[in-house]
């Protein structure tokens, strides 16, 4: 078999890839408030949110407007559909840099 | 939006497929990248966000142990019986609990960094751990205002206040270590169970240096366990 893994074009970008790496490596449940996460990932607030918005159109992550105490807040969640193709995508990665390894695919 | 949800997961088909209607200027940031920079990104972004929100044993035990061994090898030395130093047995217990204090800064300074802005089942676990400790360690406090009101000789209250709150603490060190499913916070609460039983079969100023040789040096040790396991995982 000589199939080339496909990349998820919503991950594959440099910006979304980090979004996601940051959002994955919290345990399951967890979620960041808008303005950790943007400190996390040092982007600004309108880039930010415009690599949210196409996430949470595939489903990858959740956005919960809400208040904590009469200041409105932000966070920002992976869902399990985010998780898994993150997983997808990892394992995919990995599998174009150890050509060798083949991986039985479903 | 009118796509059909389902067309997030099908990786087949490319973004500008469908003509430059709907594709926008690239915006900044989104590069594509080559397998190895992607799997460089990904390690590294993971390992700054471990790093920055998960809390530091190093830190947190490293202020306990030094807190423990001092203020209660302090206590051992004053101890009026029987003095190896030229300190009140008062001013012993206030160097204590001036430690305990600045301990408790510590960790608290700590945690509301490393915990800022994380939000849902971690933060909820934590809030019912923190008070956990607050709660017990409020009703050991008002044990000691009790029995300080009272005309009790001072090997009891010395004994009576060490063996409850480091009972507590080993305690809860066993059910955090259970938590979270660290082995060696368990093995730390263990440990100073069994220390808090020897000490107490040992007597009376003994206690204090046991617990603050093997209380104290215990967390210490715990400190430096994390410290070998994080340069191990980062080699």
């Amino acid at each position: 078999m000589t199939t080339t893994p496909e990349l998820d074009p919503v991950i594959h970008s440099q910006a979304r890839l980090r979004v996601m790496a940051t959002l994955t490596a919290l345990p399951d449940g967890d979620r960041l408030t808008f303005p950790r996460l943007q400190q996390l990932l040092g982007m600004t607030a309108g880039n930010l949110s415009t690599h949210l918005t196409r996430l949470e159109e595939a489903g990858y992550v959740e956005v919960v407007k809400g208040h904590q105490g009469r200041v409105p807040s932000t966070e920002v969640g992976v869902t399990r559909a985010g998780r898994r193709a993150f997983e997808d995508y990892s394992a995919a990665l990995q599998a174009l840099l150890n050509p060798t390894v083949v991986k039985e695919t479903s | 939006m009118t796509t059909d949800p389902t067309s997030g997961t099908a990786p087949a088909r490319p973004s500008g497929a469908t003509g430059p209607a709907g594709a926008s200027a690239p915006e900044p940031d989104d590069t594509v990248l080559d397998p190895a920079a992607g799997a460089a990104l990904i390690r590294d972004q993971r390992a700054r966000v471990v790093a920055a929100t998960s809390m530091d044993g190093r830190v947190l035990f490293g202020a306990w142990g030094v807190a423990w061994l001092v203020g209660y090898v302090t206590m051992w030395a004053a101890w009026p019986e029987d003095p190896r130093i030229e300190l009140s047995y008062g001013a012993a217990t206030g160097v204590f609990v001036g430690l305990l204090l600045a301990a408790g800064t510590v960790t608290a300074i700590h945690v509301a960094r490393r915990s800022a802005g994380v939000r849902g089942t971690s933060a909820a676990q934590g809030a019912m751990y923190g008070w956990a400790w607050f709660l017990t360690f409020a009703g050991v406090a008002a044990l000691g205002g009790w029995l300080g009101g009272r005309e009790v000789p001072s090997d009891v209250m010395a004994v009576t206040m060490t063996v409850v709150s480091t009972l507590v603490v080993g305690a809860l060190y066993m059910a955090g270590g259970a938590m979270l499913n660290e082995p060696s916070q368990f093995v730390l609460g263990a440990w100073i169970c069994v220390a808090n039983v020897a000490g107490l079969l040992a007597g009376a100023p003994a206690l204090l240096l046991v617990m603050g040789v093997a209380g104290g040096g215990g967390m210490l040790l715990a400190a430096l366990v994390e410290h070998v396991r994080r340069h191990r995982g980062a080699a």
